[in-house]
């Protein structure tokens, strides 16, 4: 399986809402959060493939 | 229903006329129909600090455009405190989209040059307190029945409005409270006709502080203690502070690139994501995207103000 890295232009308040995300428990890492947030939008959005889970 | 209640004050606004009214925190302002149909236009001040006033842009942000038994009447930003509460609300048809009609409005659309209208309502009853013409803010607008279409204009509907309908404000601070009967009887707003409304100030009790929710209490509702500059303003020329050095918050915003490494599947669901165009021309833009608007639905409070996706 293969990574494809995307770079996210983000300002330090931007950061900091997703660091006080992290300190809730949301996730491990600011990555992580990202992936997340991503796996539940494409679930609620795209047409169901069997790989969104 | 007055049960447990003790009445302040009573009377009667006439067409064409307005009454301020101290109310302290605790006591509930009554806006009644006498004969129905009759839209109720309505300032509101802090009453030791008429410097923060009814922000109907606020209120529509939090409460939507017709606001109702359970919401808020917010002051302006950067004070932001809830002034009174709706507790009791027997029609549900208040507006706060349209702005106060004036003496203007009326010119130029009807050619009637002087004719009752809102503004100078409020400012005439607002001068027994000392304010200005340029005090007088947008109102709240009880019983008027407005909406918007499909191609996104506002509309005046009809009033429906009874006769011993009322609207109840409790008092969440003191204020002065303006209540006035709407000087539109060329407009749909109160049926073409103009009626006296009933005014009534009660002493609060239990029972009305027990109709409202716990309202935010945050560190950004400021005070004039928190301001740079604290006096208010007491001439009408504009001119500039030489010692004026910008101090905005958080300025400069430093942008910097958070790596985020994707397997083939969530790259696939991005490319299916950009394709349709809604959500960003890059995989980045795209993925930012949808990051906070994951986060928004997720974890934001309040009224989410989210185009359907």
């Amino acid at each position: 399986m293969t990574e494809t890295t995307v770079r996210l232009r983000l300002n330090q308040q931007q950061l900091e809402l997703i660091d006080n995300s992290i300190k809730a428990g949301e996730s491990g890492s600011r990555e992580e959060l990202i992936r997340r947030a991503l796996r539940e939008f494409a679930a609620a959005h795209l047409v169901a493939t069997g790989k969104t889970s | 229903m007055t049960t447990g209640r003790k009445t302040v004050q009573e009377l009667t606004i006439e067409p064409g006329t307005g009454k301020a009214l101290e109310l302290r925190r605790g006591q509930v302002l009554r806006i009644e129909q006498t004969s129905g149909r009759q839209c109720a236009d309505f300032n509101c001040f802090n009453l030791h600090d008429y410097k923060e006033f009814f922000h109907t842009g606020r209120t529509r942000h939090l409460h939507g455009l017709h606001p109702t038994k359970g919401d808020f009447l917010w002051s302006a930003p950067p004070r932001e405190r809830p002034m009174m509460a709706i507790i009791e609300d027997t029609v549900g048809t208040n507006d706060v989209l349209y702005p106060r009609c004036s003496a203007f409005l009326f010119e130029h659309h009807y050619g009637l040059a002087v004719h009752t209208n809102c503004h100078d309502i409020q400012a005439e009853a607002q001068r027994e307190f000392g304010l200005t013409p340029d005090d007088v803010h947008d109102s709240f607008n009880f019983f008027m029945h407005t909406g918007v279409d499909a191609a996104g204009r506002p509309f005046i509907a009809k009033n429906t409005a009874k006769r011993g309908d009322y609207v109840e404000l409790l008092a969440l601070m003191d204020v002065l409270a303006i209540p006035n009967v709407c000087g539109a009887d060329v407009m749909m707003t109160s049926d073409f006709e103009l009626k006296p409304l009933k005014l009534t100030v009660f002493e609060g009790v239990d029972r009305d502080w027990s109709r409202i929710s716990e309202p935010p209490r945050l560190k950004n509702q400021r005070s004039p203690s928190e301001f740079k500059v604290k006096n208010i303003k007491a001439d009408r020329e504009l001119y500039r502070d030489s010692s004026y050095r910008p101090e905005f918050t958080n300025v400069p915003l430093q942008i910097s690139e958070l790596e985020v490494n994707l397997t083939d599947d969530e790259i696939a669901w991005i490319q299916q994501l950009k394709s349709t165009g809604k959500y960003g021309e890059s995989d980045a833009e795209v993925l930012r995207y949808v990051f906070f608007t994951w986060w928004i639905g997720k974890f934001m409070h309040g009224p989410k103000h989210a185009a359907s996706t």
